[in-house]
């Protein structure tokens, strides 16, 4: 196989333009045509779409493959429960604004550490560092709950009081999925802005030649902390977003399967692509809902496709349709 | 007095169990660079099969065959792992690492359901093995003797293993591969055959660890994916690919561990990946590892 | 208060009695179970199936505690739907989910039952570290529901104080700890050195704080000496339990359950754990029976979650248990435990307060009626009777513990029938309206309110 990989997607936000506006207007129209169960997985589905995309400016771009994004997406949630357990708070913003800050803090602090490797150690340093967080957040029940973890409540957005009559179904389906998809534009754009900046350009560089970056000039530990800083943040981000939906957070979220889960949706949408992390966040999050409901061995299939994707739609979904369709391809390939 | 020397076992225990998962993830690494993260899972095959060989012939057997189908659990897992090898890993040795990381999560979770299909939701037990051995006095206390078999079979195999891979042939073999595959191909090593050697061993390693852990425990589902991450633990205090760390790196979790659940359980789990963290960082190639 | 208090006054004063002896009038009360003759229902009754979700433990170590409740859902179920269903139309269909999945996705799971698979009704849950999150987002999607277990006080003190659609029918988890704590006192008052092997989640926490609680004031002078908090559903207890012995206790107190429980007690018997110390356990004859080995000591205090034992009230004396744990047995060839009587008793609640909105409204009532006929509804299960408070949703019935022993009628350990032990639930749990505290009411209220003993 090529290990040359596509360039990730169009560089003009022009071009992108005739399939991002009907992908937001759907988004947009959806909760109005679909049930409030499946807009509130649609939730799920957009806020994981935010971790993988986040966690995919460090597979897809800089070419590292975390084991241990569950501790950034843990932070992020915990950050949330914390804050409203010792302050009392329900604004979602300022849950965000804590857990934007308490995942920069410790992605930070990981960062510093796990840059300095790459490939498999990389891997296993990151997988070691957040099953730290897990075991702290595992036993110090005083704190954290320990396994049963700590429950929020429904937030306040913006400020304004509830409007759904304490309905948290329609809650949750209406407005906090709107609040979601806001954020989630915001996380798109601002991503989109990043790899197609001369920093992403720089990223890539040192993903495909290491060597070759450095001979040009770049700082490759510099660039490699900061694309590890921001892909921890919006991964906090997401975790954050991810507690209303949940209602509570438990250690479960920093185990180091679910960083796993964070790979396999990058995996299955593509992450040779820019659109293909969030596109398998969402039908990843379909997928096991349904494999749950439809068979008590949902792992097994699970594990099945991840194998079978693996092995023969290296690109993921995303990747593959491009592949399918040589006019994309060539619209969209080096 | 007493007390202290039940600890050292308690100790010696669990690294033993440990030395055998982890020495078998390190064996793979060493000589076919891959991490496999089913690796615990083929421990917790290696438990459920002894656990289940000797449920079948619990009935009327004599004691001397229920211990000798102990290592049943070792043989099936080196078998599996020889399946599994040239069927499911051989098609990703030419790609990069994150597929392979990636092929063996679902892996992973294939085998875990798999365990589930075919021995059930329940725990599997063989405690039969456990109690027949009683117990052992040492000063005013009693030990199970069973844990000190435990214990002499980690020893065993460590001492087997070590000669295997420094005073055989094969040994040379594997070793030659692992420093560098490609000149032991041109030198007419097989390779194909070196790699599902090694996985073989590795698997069977796993399997024999939790083959011997059943008695005293019993097989559950997910003990598979706890005991990777302490044997990852323990192979990066002692050296991705070295067998030395792994027994070095089991008897530092071992000890650490069982000081931590009497001395300071609240963060008992975090000091030993904190403990995988500083070695990281102060030795990237872990305590015996060769720099890259 | 009055001059300080004996510990015996104290013990007779909370009506904690050993062997106790059984009979109340029955007049007006439901009975569980009870083939009658079918009322014809009021109005017309859709024959839709009447869908419950049960979620429990299928699969791991506590699915020795799941499985029996799901048996018991069934077969309460197969009693109605023999009779044609509720009201006499709409059969029970029992839709399993496995709690083992993990509390946020057992989250996922509630809520695609309800709104995507359409259940009227939710019930199960074993473990206390999933009602705190599933009570309120049944609350949120308005699902009627009945927890069996998963019985942390925390429930309905803090998660959900004031419950709509959540109810709960085995006793709250405090009178665990409590029971525990009493029978200590009763059977071993000169304990002076204490020791814990709790699971490490709400229901080890809570029976720590309770055991703790009641000892401090029926057996102020014991000390706690050692604590092990193993994780939960973990088979590994050998470090614990040198733990335990090296600090040379006179009692453990464990609430280590389900298959846990069974690793625990092979690997204490070969550590001579049963030999050194006295042994008191809030759960390990709660599991289902046949889990236990004859290997088992005698003698030790052998918790049934302070709930049911299925050989008390034992013979005829309590007919419709001789008749529930007969069933039970033709059905799945084992005996039931207190989860199966609890869900076999929920089953029945939901019968009887369909058939008491029937006969009030007619047609199918609607989820506000059945609600209001559950709210303060006893009914005789086959345990005993089973109160449902109307301020928290909560069920009581009063507490049994006892001894293990080994009987030639069955291959597995029972409660000692000569040394039951049975205590008035209401003396050991908060009253309605007391203030919610913290660790729980029942705690701040047991601290205020029950004098220390003096300590001859």
């Amino acid at each position: 196989m090529s290990t040359v990989p596509l360039t990730l997607q169009a560089r003009s936000p022009m071009k992108a333009l005739p399939w991002a506006v009907p992908v937001a207007l759907l988004l947009f129209a959806l909760p109005q045509a679909i049930d409030p169960y499946k807009t509130i997985l649609l939730a799920y589905g957009l806020v994981m779409g935010i971790a993988a995309l986040g966690f995919n400016l460090l597979l897809g771009y800089t070419g590292l493959l975390s084991f241990g994004h569950s501790a950034y997406f843990g932070v992020g949630a915990y950050a949330v429960a914390l804050i409203f357990k010792y302050f009392h708070v329900r604004s979602m913003e300022l849950f965000l604004l804590g857990a934007i800050l308490a995942s920069l803090v410790v992605s930070a602090l990981f960062g510093f550490v796990c840059v300095r490797y790459t490939r498999i150690f990389f891997g296993i340093l990151t997988l070691a560092l957040s099953q730290v967080l897990w075991s702290l957040a595992f036993k110090f029940y005083p704190i954290t709950g320990g396994t049963d973890g700590l429950r929020v409540p429904t937030p306040t957005l913006l400020g304004l009081p509830l409007d759904t009559a304490g309905d948290k179904i329609l809650f949750l389906a209406r407005n906090y999925y709107y609040y979601v998809l806001g954020f989630f534009f915001a996380c798109v754009l601002v991503m989109w802005v990043i790899v197609n900046s001369p920093f992403g350009k720089a990223l890539q560089a040192i993903r495909d030649n290491e060597t070759r970056a450095e001979f040009v000039g770049i700082h490759i530990r510099r660039y490699r902390f900061v694309a590890f800083l921001v892909s921890g943040v919006f991964t906090g981000i997401a975790g954050a977003l991810w507690v209303p939906l949940n209602g509570l957070t438990t250690p479960d979220i920093l185990y180091w399967p679910f960083s796993g889960e964070i790979v396999f949706m990058t995996v299955l949408g593509g992450f040779r692509t820019f659109s293909g992390p969030i596109f398998g966040a969402v039908v990843f999050n379909y997928l096991k809902t349904s494999a749950v409901g439809f068979t008590t061995y949902w792992q097994a299939l699970l594990g099945a496709i991840l194998v079978f994707l693996v092995l023969a739609l290296p690109g993921g979904i995303v990747g593959t349709v491009v592949q399918l369709f040589p006019m994309l391809k060539k619209r969209f390939s080096r | 007095m007493d007390i202290l020397v039940i600890h050292l076992f308690n100790a010696l225990l669990y690294a033993s169990v440990l030395f055998l998962i982890a020495g078998g993830l390190s064996l793979i690494y060493g000589v076919m660079r891959i991490v496999n993260l089913a690796h615990g899972n083929l421990y917790a095959f290696g438990a459920y099969v002894t656990a289940w060989v000797v449920g079948q012939a619990l009935a009327g057997a004599h004691p001397v065959i229920l211990y000798l189908l102990l290592p049943a659990g070792a043989f099936a897992a080196a078998l599996l792992g020889a399946i599994l090898e040239p069927t499911l890993l051989r098609p990703f040795y030419r790609r990069a690492e994150e597929y392979q990381l990636l092929v063996t999560f679902g892996l992973l979770m294939i085998l875990e359901d798999l365990m589930r299909f075919f021995w059930g939701p329940y725990p599997l037990t063989a405690t039969s093995l456990f109690e027949k051995m009683g117990s052992l006095k040492i000063g005013e206390s009693v030990y199970p003797r069973y844990n000190l078999l435990v214990i002499s079979i980690g020893v065993l195999a460590a001492g087997f293993l070590w000669a295997f891979v420094y005073k055989t042939r094969f040994g040379v073999v594997l070793r030659a591969t692992s420093q560098d595959m490609r000149r032991a191909s041109a030198m007419g090593v097989n390779v194909n055959r070196v790699y599902i050697q090694a996985f073989t061993i590795g698997c069977f390693m796993a399997g024999l660890g939790g083959a011997i852990v059943v008695p005293g425990q019993s097989a559950v589902l997910g003990m598979g994916v706890d005991a990777l991450v302490l044997a990852f633990v323990v192979v990066v205090v002692g050296g991705l690919g070295s067998l030395e760390g792994a027994l070095v790196g089991a008897l530092i979790v071992g000890i650490v561990r069982e000081f931590g659940v009497s001395v300071f359980p609240e963060v008992e789990l975090a000091v030993l990946y904190l403990i995988a963290v500083v070695v990281l960082l102060v030795r990237p190639a872990g305590l015996f590892g060769r720099t890259a | 208060m009055p001059g300080p208090v004996t510990r015996r006054d104290l013990l007779a004063q909370l009506g904690v009695t050993a062997a106790a002896t059984f009979g109340a009038s029955a007049a007006g009360i439901g009975f569980a179970g009870v083939a009658r003759a079918q009322e014809k229902p009021k109005g017309t009754i859709p024959d839709k199936p009447f869908r419950i979700g049960h979620m429990t433990f299928f699969t791991g170590p506590g699915a020795v505690l799941g499985e029996p409740m799901h048996k018991g859902n069934l077969l309460a179920a197969d009693e109605i739907n023999a009779q044609g269903g509720l009201l006499g139309k709409r059969k029970i269909e029992v839709l399993k989910a496995d709690e083992a999945a993990g509390t946020d996705a057992n989250v996922k799971e509630m809520r695609r039952l309800k709104l995507s698979e359409k259940i009227d009704m939710f019930m199960g849950i074993t473990s206390s570290g999933n009602t705190p999150a599933l009570g309120p987002a049944a609350e949120e999607l308005k699902l009627l529901t009945i927890f069996i277990d998963g019985c942390t006080d925390f429930l309905f003190d803090k998660a959900v104080p004031n419950p709509r659609y959540v109810f709960r029918v085995t006793n709250i988890q405090s009178a665990d700890g409590s029971t525990c704590a009493l029978a200590v006192a009763q059977t071993w008052p000169d304990v002076k050195k204490v020791a814990h092997i709790h699971p490490d989640y709400a229901y080890g926490r809570n029976c720590y704080d309770h055991f703790s609680i009641v000892s401090k004031k029926l057996i102020p002078r014991a000390q706690n000496v050692s604590e092990a908090w193993p994780k939960l559903f973990s088979t590994d207890f050998t470090s614990h339990i040198t733990k335990t012995l090296a600090a040379k206790p006179d009692l453990l107190v464990t609430s280590v359950w389900g298959g846990d429980y069974i690793s625990f007690y092979k690997q204490a018997l070969q550590h001579g754990l049963f030999d050194k110390m006295k042994v008191a356990t809030t759960l390990a004859l709660g599991t289902a029976p046949h889990a236990i080995g004859k290997d088992h000591p005698e003698g030790v205090l052998a918790g049934v979650h302070a709930n049911y034992h299925f050989s008390y009230p034992p013979g005829n004396r309590w007919p419709l248990n001789k008749t529930f744990v007969e069933k039970y047995k033709a059905k799945f060839n084992e005996y039931p435990n207190f989860q199966a009587e609890g869900a076999y008793t929920a089953t029945h609640i939901l019968r009887t307060a369909v058939e008491k909105a029937n006969k009030l409204t007619g047609g199918w009532p609607d989820d506000d009626a059945i609600i209001s006929q559950i709210e303060g509804m006893m009914i005789a299960g086959p345990g005993g009777y089973v109160y449902i408070r109307p301020d928290n949703h909560q069920g009581y019935k009063d507490a049994i513990t006892g001894f293990s022993k080994n009987v030639p009628e069955y291959p597995f350990p029972i409660l000692d029938p000569a040394r039951i032990i049975t205590i008035p639930i209401r003396n050991i749990t908060a009253p309605p309206g007391w203030p919610k505290g913290e660790p729980t009411s029942t705690y701040t209220w047991i601290d205020q309110t029950w004098p220390t003993v003096k300590q001859a």
